[in-house]
């Protein structure tokens, strides 16, 4: 019997063909993967005002800290489904606001599905059936270091015989160096918008000069007209933030108008940390994939107003609930009055309350789900650990403001 | 714990009760039978009112990916209809595409104390049901959707014996903890991988050249023969389209006699006949349903405003993207084994094709004989939100009211329907039947959709008016497992619901091909594409399987 496999949760991918044997994780080569599960337990104590309490000590803390805030933010969010639900919840108990740290890319990309819909596909259609690839912006496996592996080169590929051709747009420096690439059209970061658009305009058959529309960028247009199946993969965070707006619009065009006469999809990276899961769990609670404010009783969304960056260098919120699993990073840097519940090996902070919690994947089971957003997969604990999770800190949390009200 | 509900008027049509004046006694949660003399802990005095088991919706999309989809699409109204948390419940927004809390709220506030999502995916399936964790106060339940995956497809093509096509049903139904199977545009999905924009049922799909006939009478009879309650749930090729009418007609003859519940079914009655190649052809449908009694519909009925399609049918949304209202839609191909699409719709009473489905749903209604073999649904929220139920009950009970709304459509579809023509009006009995007790029978649900003693007590109480429609938007209590949970439109307790499902028997040696495949191709383990049960009782579901008895044709 082979061993067990295992989910990875440490980015977009959560690729789950992992080999768990004797305790130990076999990340199959991938370094980001590798470092995620040999992250160590060192700090496992929970603290109140820098003296070590117990979880239900903590938790009565921090429910007195939340309360006494007129806008609590609730943030980090780096959480398996659980944790989500539960952080959620808290958000709405408190009348807070919720919002995950960073997420500015990725609700470009959800900007474009709520104002312009789209065409797209899950990374199992993508690996069987995508005959020619063209990847803009950045190096997919930077971010998921498998991403050639799992989306290009699967096992046996359904519907296709050869290999995809796969053709990168954008900077020379960021091109990805994986030898599935076959075609690389190198611009730099101020003419990336300027060629997806004249791609687009290729395609859809409009004349455009041969000094931005040039031979390779028309010799990519009639092979994303000749594909049986295209799928343009994009990075958000490769466009200037005011462009962003544009360069997803463009492209909702040019997968549109190759639509018409055969098939072609958009998959913008992203998904770490479980980003996907934060955004759908607060779509089906609250009806909105980040940046709600709870103040007012209901649900209200603002991307400007509710961003957690924002709200916090602007003092406009007093206390802060950081949440973080998936990664040790500690809470930003602020005066506001801070619960962190943390990894364990994120360093100690000044946060007046500290409630340390499990991996999940490692220390505890849950559920993370994939860039892609349909898949969601099991995470099982990899090692014994008595630390609790997201979802038992905020439910202990909630409980004790329960008890308050 | 012992409540009595004292002198009410009680339609239970399973038990055989029309409007009978009963006592009824709930023990713990269940129907007990009454002992006279006994003392309850709790009565309510329920003369005059009008008492049904509570509602059950056999057909609404209330979660999965496609739902959270129509959410982020349907941002306007998640701005501007929200609903505050309370000491109890929590906050929501949205009418046609509402947050899971505020889903299972608004149904209890309408009396239903169950609904289920009629469209999971088998990769969304994990997805799907951590979201419904979310959905309180109804139970609930999803139909796994099958005929557009490619193992199943490929089991066909191979010629493979119906024996192996049960054995790789029933081991995805117990993967997925689904309650029945669906399918969706049978191959259809697929086939729009391929670039194919229409499939017609004797067409050779891409690929595998297997055709939608060939998957339906699969299917229809490995559901049957494993014994699934539900008969196979079908979503019909070439849905919306005029003349979709034949196609729909050849899918009760595809089934070849085994049990076929078609979904949605007004969608499916068209016509292409008159100026406008658009006519109405529910007469039709009607009387091939009355002859055949093996077969049963749902209605999904449109009604007028705006709402969101959403669809694993990705080859009709995509078809459909031109009548977006907002203008914008969105197509997605899931894992080689689904799809979806989304496109917001405004119905208009004043357009001759909105107005002419919404006559074909009510003479679907009307004309089908049998109140068992018709459920009310709007395919929620395809035809409209389910919050209009009680408006649609209202045009099905009151002929006058239904002749009003008719003379306010667009003329040349008054023309086009036998509606003013037809004198039924459904009786307190029959909304009793299609709402309740027919669907609990259909889907196989013990103890449910009646009130007979060992039922779950799960009670509606209205205040009878002339109104129909006032009546059943705002029962006077609901009680869920004998606990009361709505009076009077407010909410007093918000529990967990049930989650209903199918553990049908298989061979399991039928895991070692599905394993080789998921290794060969799929992008997960099937270890991991299978949900345990304790994941789902971590997220808070508590599965009640029912009975699977298998058969074969006699």
């Amino acid at each position: 019997m082979a061993a067990p496999s295992i989910a990875c949760p440490f980015c977009g991918l959560v690729c789950d063909d992992l080999a768990l044997a004797d305790g130990r994780v076999d990340a199959q080569g991938c370094a980001k993967g590798a470092a995620g599960f040999a992250r160590t337990s060192s700090i496992v104590e929970h603290r109140v005002s820098g003296r070590a309490a117990s979880l239900d000590a903590a938790a009565a803390a921090a429910a007195a800290l939340l309360r006494a805030a007129r806008l609590p933010l609730i943030s980090g969010l780096a959480a398996d489904v659980a944790g989500l639900r539960a952080l959620i919840a808290l958000a709405d108990r408190l009348g807070g606001v919720i919002d995950r740290w960073g997420s500015a890319a990725q609700l470009a990309n959800l900007a474009l599905l709520q104002r312009e819909g789209g065409m797209t596909a899950t990374f199992g259609e993508i690996a069987n059936r995508a005959d020619v690839m063209v990847l803009i912006g950045s190096d997919p496996a930077v971010a998921q270091p498998r991403f050639f592996d799992r989306l290009v080169r699967p096992r046996r590929a359904l519907y296709r015989a050869a290999a995809p051709h796969i053709a990168f747009i954008g900077r020379d420096a960021a091109a990805p160096s994986d030898p599935a690439v076959s075609e690389r059209i190198l611009v730099g970061d101020d003419r990336l918008l300027d060629t997806v658009s004249a791609l687009a305009a290729v395609a859809s058959g409009q004349k455009v000069g041969p000094e931005i529309a040039t031979a390779a960028v028309r010799g990519l247009a009639d092979r994303l007209a000749a594909a049986r199946y295209g799928a343009i993969v994009w990075d958000i965070a490769a466009f200037a933030a005011p462009l962003r707006d544009a360069a997803t619009s463009i492209l909702l065009h040019l997968l549109r108008r190759l639509t018409r006469k055969t098939r072609c999809i958009g998959l913008p990276l992203g998904g770490e940390n479980d980003a996907q899961g934060a955004s759908q769990a607060m779509l089906w609670q609250a009806g909105w994939p980040g940046r709600i404010s709870f103040a007012e009783s209901t649900p209200r969304h603002d991307p400007w107003l509710y961003d957690a960056e924002r709200l916090l260098a602007a003092g406009e919120v007093d206390a802060l609930l950081w949440a973080s699993a998936f990664s040790p990073t500690p809470p930003p840097t602020t005066s506001v009055p801070t619960v962190a519940l943390l990894a364990a090996d994120a360093p100690p902070t000044t946060a007046a309350v500290e409630i340390r919690v499990g991996i999940p994947g490692i220390d505890h089971a849950g559920t993370a789900m994939r860039a892609d957003t349909v898949v969601a997969l099991p995470l099982q604990a990899t090692r014994p650990s008595a630390l609790p999770s997201i979802a038992a800190a905020a439910a202990a949390i909630l409980a004790h403001l329960a008890v308050a009200a | 714990m012992i409540t009595e509900l004292a002198g009410g008027t009680v339609f239970d049509p399973a038990n055989g009760l029309a409007g009978e004046t009963r006592d009824l006694v709930i023990a713990d949660g269940q129907m007990a039978a009454a002992t006279p003399g006994a003392r309850a802990d709790r009565r309510y005095d329920l003369r005059g009112l009008v008492v049904m088991p509570g509602a059950i919706d056999i057909h609404s999309h209330i979660a999965g990916g496609k739902v959270n989809l129509a959410r982020l699409m349907m941002s306007e109204e998640h701005r501007d209809s929200v609903t505050a948390r309370s000491a109890i419940t929590r906050s929501g927004s949205g009418v046609a595409s509402p947050t899971s809390f505020v889903t299972g709220y608004r149904y209890a506030q309408l009396g239903y104390t169950a609904a289920f999502e009629p469209a999971m995916v088998p990769s969304n399936a994990r997805g799907a049901h951590l979201e419904m964790a979310d959905v309180p106060m109804v139970d609930k339940g999803a139909y796994l959707m099958l005929g557009n995956d490619e193992l199943l497809l490929r089991l066909i093509a191979g010629g493979a014996e119906q024996e192996r096509i049960n054995d790789y049903v029933g081991w995805m139904l117990n993967a997925t903890a689904a309650l029945g199977v669906k399918t969706v545009n049978p191959g259809g999905i697929s086939a729009f991988k391929f670039n194919a924009r229409d499939l017609a049922i004797d067409a050779a799909g891409p690929q595998h050249g297997v055709s939608p006939r060939q998957v339906l009478q699969a299917l229809s009879r490995a559901v049957f023969e494993l014994g699934v309650p539900h008969p196979l749930h079908v979503h019909c090729n070439q849905l919306g389209v005029p003349g979709n009418i034949e196609t729909t007609l050849a899918t009760i003859a595809a089934a070849d006699g085994f049990p076929l519940h078609l979904t949605h079914a007004q969608f499916h009655s068209y016509g292409g006949e008159g100026d406008r190649r658009f006519s109405s052809a529910a007469a039709r449908l009607a009387e091939a349903v009355n002859r055949n009694k093996h077969v049963t519909l749902d209605v999904g009925q449109i009604l007028f405003g705006q709402t969101v399609t959403a669809s694993a049918d990705t080859m009709a949304q995509y078809r459909n993207r031109a009548f977006a209202k907002p203008d914008k839609w969105l197509i997605m191909d899931i894992e080689c084994d689904g799809g979806c699409g989304l496109v917001p719709f405004r119905y208009r009473d004043h357009n001759f094709v909105n107005a002419l489905q919404w006559a074909i749903g009510l003479e679907l209604f009307l004309l089908v004989e049998d109140p068992w073999r018709v459920f009310l649904t709007t395919d929620h929220p395809n035809g409209a939100p389910f919050t209009a139920y009680p408006h649609l009950i209202r045009l099905l009970m009151d002929k006058s009211f239904r002749n009003d709304c008719l003379k306010a459509i667009h003329p040349a579809a008054q023309q086009a329907t036998v509606l003013g023509s037809i004198s039924r009006e459904y009786t307190l009995t029959e909304i009793a039947i299609t709402t309740r007790a027919a669907p609990a029978r259909i889907l196989g649900l013990a103890g449910r959709g009646q009130l007979g003693p060992g039922a779950a007590a799960d009670i509606a109480v209205y205040e009878p008016a002339a109104d129909r429609e006032r009546m059943f938007a705002a029962p006077r209590h609901v009680f869920k497992n004998g606990v009361e949970i709505v009076r009077d439109g407010a909410i007093l307790a918000a529990p967990a619901g049930a989650t209903h499902v199918v553990r049908p028997e298989f061979d399991a040696a039928i895991e070692g091909e599905i394993r080789r495949f998921f290794d060969d191709h799929m992008s997960v383990r099937l270890d991991h594409f299978r949900l345990s049960e304790s994941e789902l009782a971590d997220a808070g579901l508590r599965l009640v399987a029912e009975a699977c008895r298998p058969r074969s044709r006699a």
